[in-house]
């Protein structure tokens, strides 16, 4: 009886909270969330957990599968072609730098009054519209002996003789492959920086300029700490991407010849070798080793970009210690 | 009420789904049975549609053996002359449709037999789709037989006569055959493995007699290198199934005359890869490539290989040699305005005083069992006429199926066999070692065979250390699959 009376309380109680502003709120949110929530979880992490569950076993696409445990990732750690892969992005990660310097200084530039402005923006830009693998296609011609740039160099005065072989010469053809992915990603880099730029108030300019900054220290001092976000943005899916750089080895050099980044070589282990395991487990590493390189960004952007907020944020203890001081004294007195 | 109806409904909805989502990750253990069952029985899943054609399939069969319709038993020119009908055939030569060399040669049958019309259709994504019509039932009457169980063969298709009397007419009659031995498709044209070179360019080296070892070989590709300005040897290392696809292809019989070497003694072999010393197995057919390229008798930037672009240059006496099967043939002729230099040679690997080749048919031609007797006629007399007759598989630089039709193919001397399949048991072992080992040979391995020829343009790797490398890889792969070691 008294249980019976109890639920019955709480089921009102439940209608009441229900119906309270309170409840509306928290219906129509759960109810707004569950279809994106549901479609996140079966979708990436459903999938994602799946892939860390196969990374304990030996398995392949189809046949039977076998746990053995941590072996995977002792494989990641003790094979030389897996972690000698990760090497490869440090060439990406210079070509990174290259790039964000590139369409800083291009947007800085852009961003002022530039005759055709608008149509080098677009030049810049397009690349990135191509799709990667029409990329890959164009410079795998573009880099063949005797075609497109060695053409380019010798009416430039270079003799073919001295050009080397931009994919063959092992000690230059990921400068090669990084090229490209430069070529494509920093019109893209550099429109997302000008936007930002844009939205700097002019005036700041003006005023700056009454001051006596040059164009260099209005970069400097109005330009960069205005769009330090998106600058940190662009840095942090550089180097991440630069850490699963795939499309400009897999199709020009198809990984071949010494250009084999981590992801091409997972592609080649979980594709032509059938090891799923031991793939998913280079998966699951490079995403460590992914969220590491953010944290660690982030660090260190921390690092760099704190002067203007923190300085300010000191000033004002110190003001307000002064003020207290002060007013102390007044107090005193 | 109408609030505690909907949020009823999205609890529900939540629930399902969430169900379904706990259902789907259960998968993954579930899903072993059925995907082992799927490597050892290779077709089984077109067992349920076979079940539905079977009882049409046993009632048509009977009247055609009863009729004695048998493939030799038809005078081309002379029997079925009056018969009119009209048969359908579906293809997967949907090239051959669009440049006019099929309806030519319908054009040119239909000169012999202008009763018989034929219908064709070419099909883009023959492989699967012909499956899906073969089920269906309702595909014609002649058909490339697609890949089905061999049990399933009389449910389909009208059987030519027995493989021994077939074997008389045409070669590898055995490729489509039952239990009771009666063969039921005929190539089209066969496949060959050997190598593709121009005839001028190493008749212009001087090269008159055909290499026949790897010493030869490499001689003959060192001649046109100093006395022609072809490539002597071009990889198409870039494209990379050109590499492992290619190369691999040569192993077993080839190198090494033992037709049960691939698919039973090599799994269980300690050193596949060592030197004989004499020119022969797979230590000789890699060391071919690695020579080629130290020696700067390929490609100057192989980095940059083209595909598309490696076929008019070896029409326009650009290019000597490249290792490629002989399907290759009619693409090199087609591509440029000298079809007549492309010839095609033997492997040059001699064992014991005798080359061997590896060869089989492309796809093969079927007769439906559910056409009516006319019709089986009419399919019957058009096959022979387009096996004997028509001289399609020359013009596609194949292989020759027909042993009386004339052929541009020389082989002579070779001995021509087929590397024999497993041992019942032992059909996965292959594929387990292959990616244990990650050589992946005839599945995909174009890495090691790119690695040759990095290893031998840059002087990184000694050939002795790649093959050392591959028989430890190959080793422990035994042994983490536990696959005795007998040879």
């Amino acid at each position: 009886m008294a249980a019976q009376a109890n639920t019955a309380g709480s089921k009102k109680g439940f209608m009441q909270w229900a119906r309270s502003r309170k409840g509306q709120q928290a219906i129509i949110i759960v109810a707004f969330m569950i279809i994106p929530l549901l479609l996140l979880f079966t979708f990436t992490y459903l999938p994602f957990g799946e892939m860390v569950g196969f990374s304990f076993y030996k398995m392949k696409y189809v046949g039977k599968r076998t746990f053995v445990g941590w072996k995977n990732y002792a494989s990641v750690f003790s094979r030389k072609d897996c972690f000698g892969a990760l090497k490869l992005s440090l060439y990406y990660m210079g070509g990174s730098v290259v790039q964000l310097a590139l369409a800083l200084y291009l947007a800085t530039v852009l961003s002022f009054k530039v005759k055709g402005g608008n149509i080098f923006k677009g030049f810049m830009f397009f690349p990135y519209l191509i799709n990667g693998i029409a990329i890959g296609f164009i410079f795998k011609f573009f880099y063949t002996r005797g075609f497109v740039f060695d053409t380019v160099l010798q009416w430039c005065g270079f003799q073919l003789d001295n050009l080397p072989y931009w994919l063959k010469d092992q000690s230059i053809n990921n400068i090669s492959l990084v090229g490209t992915s430069v070529w494509r990603y920093f019109g893209q880099n550099m429109v997302l920086f000008i936007g930002a730029i844009m939205s700097v108030d002019s005036e700041l300019y003006e005023a700056a300029m009454l001051d006596g900054a040059n164009r260099f220290e209005q970069f400097r001092y109005i330009i960069l700490p205005s769009i330090k976000t998106i600058v940190t943005l662009n840095v942090i899916l550089s180097i991440t991407g630069s850490l699963s750089a795939f499309e400009p080895p897999y199709v020009i050099t198809s990984g071949a010849n010494g250009t084999g980044t981590y992801f091409v070589v997972m592609n080649e282990i979980a594709h032509t070798q059938q090891k799923v395991g031991l793939a998913s487990a280079m998966a699951v590493v490079l995403l460590l080793i992914i969220f590491a390189a953010t944290i660690l960004q982030k660090l260190f952007f921390k690092y760099v970009f704190r002067s203007a907020e923190d300085e300010d944020f000191g000033a004002a203890k110190k003001r307000e210690k002064q003020l207290a001081r002060y007013a102390a004294r007044k107090a005193g007195r | 009420m109408k609030l505690k109806k909907v949020l009823a409904l999205t609890l529900a909805a939540a629930m399902t789904l969430s169900l379904a989502a706990c259902g789907g990750s259960d998968d993954g253990g579930a899903a072993e049975a059925p995907a082992a069952a799927d490597d050892t029985g290779a077709d089984e899943t077109e067992a349920p549609a076979a079940d539905d054609a079977a009882d049409d399939g046993a009632e048509a069969e009977a009247p055609a053996a009863a009729s004695g319709l048998t493939y030799a038993s038809i005078n081309l020119g002379e029997d079925y002359k009056d018969l009119t009908t009209t048969i359908k055939f579906i293809h997967h030569k949907t090239d051959r449709e669009e440049d006019g060399t099929i309806p030519d040669l319908i054009s040119k049958f239909n000169e012999v037999y202008p009763g018989i019309t034929v219908e064709t259709e070419g099909i883009t994504d023959y492989a699967e789709d012909s499956l899906l019509r073969l089920s269906a039932g309702d595909w014609g009457d002649v058909m490339f037989i697609p890949a089905i169980d061999a049990a399933e063969l009389p449910t389909y298709f009208v059987p030519y006569g027995t493989v021994d009397e077939m074997s008389e007419y045409v070669n590898f009659a055995d490729q489509w055959k039952d239990a009771a031995g009666n063969c039921y498709g005929i190539g089209y044209m066969g496949n060959a493995q050997g190598v593709l070179y121009n005839k001028k360019v190493f008749a212009d080296a001087g090269v008159t007699e055909l290499p026949k070892t790897p010493d030869e070989f490499i001689a003959a590709l060192q001649a046109i290198k100093d006395n022609t300005d072809a490539i002597p040897l071009y990889t198409n290392y870039a494209a990379g199934w050109t590499m492992g696809g290619a190369w691999d292809g040569y192993l077993g019989a080839i190198t090494n005359g033992d037709e049960t070497w691939l698919n039973q003694k090599f799994i269980h072999e300690a050193e596949p890869f060592k030197d004989h010393g004499d020119g022969t197995g797979p230590y000789a057919l890699y060391k071919i490539l690695y020579d080629a390229t130290a020696q700067g008798l390929i490609e100057d930037d192989y980095t940059t290989t083209d595909w598309e672009g490696c076929k008019p240059m070896i029409n326009n006496g650009e290019i000597g040699a490249m290792v490629l099967g002989s399907w290759a043939v009619a693409q090199m002729k087609a591509a440029g305005d000298n079809p007549d230099d492309i010839g095609y040679m033997p492997f040059p690997i001699t064992v014991n005083g005798q080359q061997y080749a590896t060869a089989g048919p492309d796809y093969c031609y079927g007769i439906n069992a559910n056409a009516s007797d006319d019709n089986k006629a009419a399919a019957m007399v058009f096959v022979k006429w387009m096996v004997e007759e028509s001289g399609w598989c020359d013009l596609e630089g194949g292989y020759p199926i027909s042993k009386t039709a004339p052929t541009s193919f020389v082989f002579d001397g070779v001995n021509v066999v087929n590397n024999v399949t497993s041992l019942p048991g032992e059909e996965d072992i292959m594929n387990e070692l292959n990616s244990e080992s990650e050589l992946s040979f005839n599945q995909g391995g174009d890495a090691k065979v790119q690695r040759i020829v990095e290893a031998a343009a840059t002087g990184a790797e000694t050939y002795e250390d790649i093959m050392a490398d591959w028989t430890a890889a190959w080793n422990a792969a035994q042994e983490e699959c536990g696959v005795e070691v007998l040879y």
